[in-house]
């Protein structure tokens, strides 16, 4: 019984592994970078946010949620023939990137705690499947700043 | 391990999520499918009328323009506003769109007022900008007079009335909008519309289209045009 204790925790160990792997086909998994993040002025008492997040790494993550000091309703969004969805989560292909850019996906912000303007910076926290959550802070742009298209 | 009921075990509990994700995957197909096809529906008059123009420039002319539709809906004072009698003889944008909208419409209404702005005194007074509400249940007159000034331009006309009148109003110039819908959490999934028409102060007809990428240094470039009739 002691004997066979490090055998079945070996076996876990493996399989686990292996589940790992058969997942994402990775040894070391999703590495994540953050650029490019901004909040564009808001208008209202809701706001969006728009980032980059680079996957260097060569296992798949998903962004699965936002969380922020300036508002406790933070959703994300895709947006589809001019319409917006909350979805549940982003895939962030390894090798690839998760873009979340003017006109397309973005991270919303519902009923502001308070009305960040252009110069102020939005705190965030950006949440995965597999990787650490990592911080953000968001540089509050004018409201048309719109990066693609410069 | 060599049991195996709990080799079963945990096959079962890692295929459950698969089943999961494809039955979202086909709902989401489903759900983009829908909304496709209704798209294409109310907008696809105007891709046979588009001519020829770089794709480079964000106007794309229209060769059979479109006659103003005959809206007669509450601006933000409450009062009665008839579009084609308010707007006969000036150069006049219309863009549908809603006011929880965190990107694209405070983004189109932003840009028109930056580069309105930059026009000669007489030629802001010219232009007309006037925003229609998808989403009039909560987009009432007096919210829609809170949110253009600071979206947009406090000269901006702000319009709210019932949505089937709106809709109708869209689809004679192109734009396809569906009513907004409610979700089973309670949130309320609205719509705006792809593009800005520009109407001639000469013709009363809209000849130009703008896509929602239309950026305010592009929107400051053809504005004088517009603002003449002429095509930019």
């Amino acid at each position: 019984m002691t004997r066979r204790t490090p055998l079945a925790v070996v076996t876990a160990l493996a399989l686990g592994a292996g589940l790992a792997s058969a997942g994402c086909s990775a040894d070391s998994g999703p590495e994540l970078k953050v650029s490019g993040a901004f909040m564009p002025q808001p208008v209202g008492d809701m706001a969006a946010g728009f980032l980059t997040v680079e996957n260097d790494g060569d296992g798949a993550d998903r962004l699965t949620s936002v969380t922020s000091t300036i508002a406790d309703d933070v959703t994300i969004h895709e947006t589809k023939n001019q319409k917006m969805q909350e979805v549940t989560s982003f895939d962030i292909p390894a090798g690839g990137e998760l873009d979340l850019e003017r006109g397309g996906n973005h991270i919303m912000f519902m009923t502001l705690k308070r009305r960040p303007k252009q110069g102020d910076t939005v705190s965030i926290e950006l949440h995965f499947e597999k990787s650490d959550p990592i911080k953000v802070e968001l540089p509050v742009r004018e409201t048309t700043h719109n990066p693609q298209k410069h | 391990m060599q049991n195996p009921k709990s080799d079963g075990e945990p096959r079962r509990s890692r295929r459950t999520p698969l089943i999961a994700a494809l039955a979202v995957t086909a709902a989401f197909a489903v759900a983009a499918g829908v909304a496709v096809t209704q798209n294409d529906g109310a907008t696809g008059s105007p891709v046979g009328q588009v001519s020829a123009e770089p794709k480079t420039k964000a106007a794309t002319v229209l060769t059979q323009p479109y006659t103003k539709p005959d809206l007669v809906l509450t601006d933000t004072s409450g009062k009665k506003y008839d579009l084609r009698e308010e707007t006969r003889g000036r150069p006049t944008l219309i863009y549908f769109g809603y006011t929880h909208c965190p990107d694209v419409c405070p983004l189109t209404m932003s840009n028109l007022a930056v580069a309105k702005k930059q026009l000669p005194k007489a030629d802001q007074e010219k232009l007309q900008v006037v925003f229609v509400t998808t989403d009039p249940e909560r987009d009432t007159p007096a919210e829609l007079g809170k949110w253009l000034p600071s979206a947009g331009d406090p000269s901006f006309v702000g319009l709210s009335g019932d949505f089937p009148t709106i809709q109708a109003g869209a689809r004679q110039i192109g734009i396809g909008i569906d009513a907004p819908k409610k979700e089973k959490d309670g949130t309320v999934v609205s719509m705006h519309g792809a593009q800005v028409v520009a109407f001639s102060p000469k013709t009363d007809q809209g000849y130009v289209i703008y896509g929602e990428d239309t950026t305010a240094d592009e929107w400051a470039a053809d504005l004088p045009k517009l603002i003449n009739g002429e095509k930019p």
